[in-house]
């Protein structure tokens, strides 16, 4: 068990910037994901039909897949197509997992202007506001408060969802936790580490997610 | 592109046997893991609503624990993390343990929403009515419950078909690990991994159509899955 600490000593360093790593794609991803939910939101609930459906069936099949296909297919699909779309593994991840999470987030969006009150919608009618000021300063603000709880959820899963990015050998925490493993062949003390650095992350922000869960079922 | 598919559709004779093939080990571990989540969670969720302290907390903090870290790191742990002790488990068992043991944290949290949905009232009447509280449980609450958590747990299997595919990566020969196989022979990623997404769709897009379909229909929005 002494040996332990040693080697602790000797990995954490690496793992705290692998970490940061992991953060920094979670971010990175989450900001994609939340831009791209904006568009496609607005494309499902379009007055056009042809363009409702076509992006209702994007989001059932981008949904309906495990992200792992979607990473592979970026990763090592597109640049036998095109050699010109030869990204790295970190921009697959992002590309990935943003476009997985805009889908997400499109419902999210539309579940939350869905829940506005009508006679809000009829009241910025009746003062004159154009629909784009309306959305912008009555439903939106709203929606967003009732979509908060549910945007957090993702971004808790998205966290743990970016290890699959190790897959592609993205840079993150558990692509250096299999370096580490296979270099000191200790995989398990590594992987029980890396999964406490997990929980220590994601923790607070599910703990901070269901605060908010509690405060919106209030009121 | 003409070419891209002419040779997907010259080699689709060849492809598609052995990716179904893999698909059904898919399935397989889909099925086992689900066994032993609805099993696993059932008893966690009742254990969480114990009013034993150590046992509540126990399950607890599983639940938490579980939640809190990525399926991927668990099936390491599991695969590769007992493998140094000696502990050889072969990768289809490693990824229905750790998928199962996974999705047992989230079913749980499912069947306990479920549970505490029904009012307090429904179980004071049965006590009225002089029924046990196993009857209670059976009769009264666990047929009012799966109405509320049938939406949720057909939204589980999905999530669970599509995590699936991280048991290739624990050498389960499923269908993301024979696609690997038959791209080391044919170089042919984009043709193989276009097969296989339209598979798992074939799966998971009716099966996510059922569960918003139950969604709106037994109207639960309150047991929506974390």
């Amino acid at each position: 068990m002494d040996g332990y600490w040693t080697y602790l000593e000797q990995w954490s360093p690496e793992l705290a910037v692998a970490a940061l790593q992991t953060l920094r794609l979670t971010l990175l991803s989450f900001l994609v994901a939340a831009v791209l939910g904006i568009p496609i939101c607005a494309m499902r609930v379009a007055d056009n039909p042809a363009l409702r459906y076509f992006t209702a069936s994007f989001i059932e099949i981008v949904r309906g897949l495990p992200v792992l296909v979607l990473l592979f297919l970026l990763y090592f699909g597109l640049p036998t197509l095109a050699p010109d779309l030869r990204w790295s593994s970190n921009a697959c991840a992002i590309i990935a997992f943003g476009l997985q999470g805009g889908v997400q987030l499109a419902e999210v969006y539309r579940a939350g202007l869905g829940a506005v009150d009508r006679g809000e919608k009829e009241a910025f009618k009746a003062l004159g506001l154009t629909p784009f000021q309306g959305l912008v300063h009555v439903t939106a603000p709203q929606a967003f408060r009732v979509s908060l709880p549910p945007i957090g959820n993702y971004l808790v899963g998205l966290l743990k969802d970016t290890s699959i990015a190790s897959i592609i050998a993205a840079p993150e925490l558990m692509l250096r936790a299999k370096d580490l493993s296979s270099s000191s062949f200790m995989p398990m003390p590594i992987y029980i580490l890396v999964a406490f650095i997990y929980f220590v992350m994601s923790y607070p922000l599910s703990m901070a997610v269901r605060y908010a869960e509690h405060k919106t079922a209030k009121a | 592109m003409g070419g891209f598919w002419e040779i997907l559709g010259r080699e689709l004779p060849r492809f598609l046997p052995i990716l179904l093939d893999g698909f059904r080990i898919t399935i397989g571990v889909a099925v086992f893991s689900f066994v032993i989540a609805m099993t696993g969670g059932l008893l966690l969720a009742i254990g969480k609503m114990s009013k034993l302290r150590p046992v509540s907390l126990a399950c607890s903090w599983y639940i938490e624990v579980i939640r809190g870290t990525p399926a991927l790191t668990q099936l390491f742990i599991i695969y590769f993390g007992l493998a140094q002790y000696g502990i050889d488990v072969p990768g289809f068992l490693a990824a229905v343990l750790g998928l199962g043991l996974n999705g047992a944290a989230y079913v749980a949290e499912i069947f306990r929403a479920g549970l505490t949905a029904i009012p307090d009232g429904q179980r004071q009447a049965g006590l009225s009515l002089g029924l046990t509280p196993v009857q209670i449980f059976t009769h009264i609450l666990v047929p009012q419950a799966f109405r509320l958590m049938l939406p949720p747990f057909c939204s589980y299997s999905v999530q669970l078909l599509k995590d699936t595919s991280l048991a290739s990566v624990v050498a389960a020969p499923e269908i993301m690990f024979r696609a690997r196989i038959l791209i080391a022979e044919t170089y042919l990623s984009m043709q193989i991994y276009l097969l296989v997404a339209v598979i798992y769709l074939c799966v998971s897009i009716p099966l996510g159509i059922l569960a918003n379909w139950l969604h709106r229909h037994l109207h639960s929005s309150k047991t929506a899955r974390a």
